[in-house]
């Protein structure tokens, strides 16, 4: 849809505009819905599906069960996730892989309208993967996609979709993450954001640290905040909206292979450490904070996130709530129950409820 | 209140002018003995124990009690002798010695008061009342005594007049020394004025002063003192609302970065800002309610929940506006706002004080005195929110 560039909350009075507006430092047309948007994202009790693998991910996924990795069978795993009776409960949204968001039930039913019927958000990955850096000698990379994403967004928001993920990759390493990828992928997703909500899709900012590497916690408390920070900035410099976006950070967690072990720190630790992180980095107006799980297992996954929650000693309040985008940490017991056959899809979408609904649980720290 | 039990502790760092601090390295090795929670072990406070942190911890905590605030008793001589000039008081060392007397001892003042911020000069004078010097005064009424180092302003070449304040060159072993005269803060105020047409304050005048309070933070709590920070944009000028938004939501964003680059410990520091407000110029009429919730939307853009408390600096507003805008934002707190919202306050509170010794013969020490309690009283109600202002205050109204 054409858009008119003067915002109707401006002309309503010229000397008088509500700071939702204004302290954007940019005005979108969609600013109402992108802020309810969300802030329905950010529902307490309610998380977003990440099921938004492509198609060279899922089938990974596939391989893991013997599944072979053909459009119908991905039609049909989504199809099995999104009939689920009852996880709209637990569920706030569903990022999806292009091809999935055009795709429909075996009756017939667009995915998007079965989603919408449900109060379930639908979303859209719209990166296209990391490329290397040029002239980085250690394998740094930056994600690609921005040439035409405003086109393509508009004709997601068409479909029906109402939010976006893009998702950086940062590696810790001997004076890794450098300043060329903090600095480009930061600025990649400030301006990824910014095309978003100038075409009324609420962004998902995803700048992923993987656990790869011996560092201890420490480390990644530190590479956590400053990442963080950097992006930050990036939004702010680039008008982000920060209250109609979303903030998908990692966990901090010791490396995967540190002497202190993958999960060995405890659960208070890692929730310790990444409510610290945010608190000094991420601003209030963020209605949302929905981690990524990143390899963990279902149970840590859902521990850490109820830790979390559960507070500190000094019963300190956070400004936005702390919730889930998981991947596998939703799908992997339901993979398992589903081996690709359609005699176990209620055992799947069972998996899939009782999943949700521990991490649902969770984000209300009642664990 | 209990007096402040961390006076009695050791003091974290050496009394000694001449010593120098001790070699911190950013990436400290700790023992494999040593317990690695990871809680705040790097990045922010990285150079700091765990007991120094801590430390810095209760004393912002302590500053940010709700409910109470800070009186700013930080004038130079100088500046004070400006204010006792203004009503005929005449500039003496006693003069200045008996009038902050009442405003540290005035009776049931702690009931209000959190902190209070010192001129150097006052550090090492004493009551009349008990005989202790004034920062031990404070601490036994559970009121904790702060500093501001003497700062020169300094026009930033090419910058339209625009300064930086200079002070960091000789900073540590000053702190070292207002340290163990008792200090448990210092402050730094970073002044600003915004300038539409000129460009001001530009990208550069922003990053050269938000730096400079990121170091001196650091250096402040190297030397066992909790930094408030203190960007102050000035009320000068006839922009809006709005344009006043973006250039604190910019300064702002621009000092928590600089401070988090600088390794400084978040959570052990404490913000002095100014109320954003439209120019005192402005030809557009604003209520105390849109004041209040442009306020809240600044902070909610770049004030990280890790500061436990913004106490506003009043900077030419009289205290019923000052009063009325800080209720009003009080009371527009949701959840969205985690920190304490109160005052730190020197001409709010004391311009009414000086108005009683018009024409008077010297200065009306028990006048001065009681209508300080109430004013207090007053500025208190307002960082609960549960101030009754008159009908208008806090408005802008066109001038």
């Amino acid at each position: 849809p054409a858009h008119d560039p003067t915002p109707p909350l401006a002309t309503a009075n010229p000397h008088r505009t509500t700071y939702r507006t204004t302290m954007a430092c940019f005005k979108s047309t969609y600013a109402d819905e992108l802020v309810a948007t969300a802030a329905a994202m950010s529902v307490p009790g309610k998380g977003v599906l990440a099921a938004d693998e492509s198609t060279g991910t899922i089938g990974k996924r596939f391989d893991g069960i013997g599944v072979e990795n053909v459009e119908e069978n991905r039609r049909a795993y989504r199809e099995l996730l999104f009939t689920t009776d009852g996880f709209e409960k637990y569920c706030s949204g569903v990022i999806m892989f292009e091809e999935t968001l055009f795709q429909s039930c075996k009756d017939g039913t667009a995915f998007v309208d079965l989603l919408k019927s449900k109060g379930i958000i639908p979303g859209i990955k719209v990166d296209k993967g990391v490329v290397p850096l040029p002239g980085n000698t250690r394998g740094e990379t930056t994600t690609s996609g921005l040439d035409g994403l405003g086109e393509r967004c508009a004709k997601y928001y068409a479909q029906g979709a109402r939010f976006a993920k893009w998702r950086a990759v940062l590696t810790i390493g001997d004076a890794l993450p450098s300043a060329q990828c903090l600095d480009d992928n930061a600025r990649c997703l400030a301006r990824y954001a910014a095309i978003c909500q100038q075409n009324g899709l609420v962004p998902i900012v995803e700048p992923e640290i993987l656990t790869d590497g011996a560092h201890g916690i420490d480390k990644c408390a530190e590479v956590t905040e400053r990442v963080l920070s950097c992006v930050f900035a990036h939004l702010m410099t680039h008008g982000v909206m920060l209250e109609g976006m979303i903030l998908k950070p990692n966990m901090v967690t010791p490396g995967s292979q540190s002497s202190q072990g993958g999960s060995s720190a405890s659960r208070e630790e890692v929730a310790a450490a990444t409510v610290t992180a945010l608190r000094r980095t991420c601003p209030a107006a963020v209605p949302g904070v929905l981690f990524l799980s990143g390899g963990q297992s279902e149970e840590d996954a859902t521990a850490h996130l109820d830790a979390m929650n559960k507070g500190d000693q000094q019963g300190r309040k956070n400004p936005w709530t702390l919730s889930f985008s998981y991947g596998r940490a939703l799908q992997t017991s339901c993979l398992k129950a589903w081996l690709g056959k359609e005699s176990n899809v209620a055992a799947a979408q069972a998996a899939l409820l009782r999943v949700s609904e521990a991490n649902s649980k969770a984000s209300l720290g009642q664990c | 209140m209990a007096t402040l039990a961390i006076q009695a502790h050791r003091p974290l760092r050496s009394t000694s002018k001449n010593v120098r601090p001790s070699k911190r390295t950013s990436t400290r090795v700790r023992s494999a003995k040593s317990p690695t929670t990871g809680l705040g072990s790097c990045h922010g406070g990285a150079f700091l124990s765990d007991a120094e942190k801590a430390y810095l911890e209760k004393v912002a905590s302590m500053i940010g009690t709700p409910g109470k605030g800070i009186t700013a008793c930080d004038e130079g001589p100088g500046t004070i002798g400006d204010r006792f000039a203004a009503v005929g008081i005449e500039n003496t060392e006693e003069n200045r010695r008996s009038y902050r007397q009442i405003l540290f001892e005035s009776p049931g003042c702690e009931q209000y008061l959190s902190a209070a911020i010192l001129d150097p000069e006052t550090l090492y004078q004493k009551s009349t009342n008990s005989g202790d010097l004034f920062p031990k005064v404070l601490s036994d009424r559970g009121i904790v005594p702060g500093v501001k180092p003497h700062l020169k302003v300094y026009a930033l070449p090419g910058q339209d007049g625009a300064t930086v304040m200079q002070g960091l060159d000789s900073l540590a072993p000053r702190l070292a020394e207002y340290k163990a005269a008792g200090c448990e803060f210092a402050k730094w105020r970073s002044p600003l004025e915004i300038d539409v047409s000129a460009g001001q304050p530009s990208d550069l005048i922003i990053q050269a002063n938000m730096r400079d309070l990121a170091r001196y933070a650091l250096i402040c709590q190297a030397e066992g003192l909790v930094p408030i920070v203190e960007p102050d944009i000035s009320l000068k000028g006839d922009h809006d609302l709005e344009t006043a938004v973006r250039v604190n939501v910019k300064v702002q964003s621009e000092l928590f970065k600089a401070m988090l680059d600088h390794g400084v410990y978040m959570e052990g520091a404490v913000l002095k800002s100014n109320i954003v407000n439209p120019g005192k110029a402005c030809k557009t009429k604003y209520t105390v309610d849109e004041i209040a919730v442009a306020n809240l939307a600044v902070f909610r853009r770049c004030f990280p929940t890790a500061i436990v408390t913004a106490n506003f600096l009043s900077g030419g507003q009289s205290l019923e506006d000052a009063s009325a805008r800080l209720n009003a934002i009080n009371k527009h707190k949701t959840a969205k706002d985690p920190w304490n919202l109160s005052f730190s306050w020197s001409a709010a509170l004391q311009m009414p004080l000086f108005q009683l010794c018009k024409g008077k013969d010297g200065l009306q020490l028990e006048a001065m005195s009681e209508l300080y309690l109430k004013e207090l009283a007053i500025a208190s109600a307002a960082a609960r929110g549960e101030h009754v202002p008159g009908a208008g205050e806090g408005d802008h109204a066109i001038a």
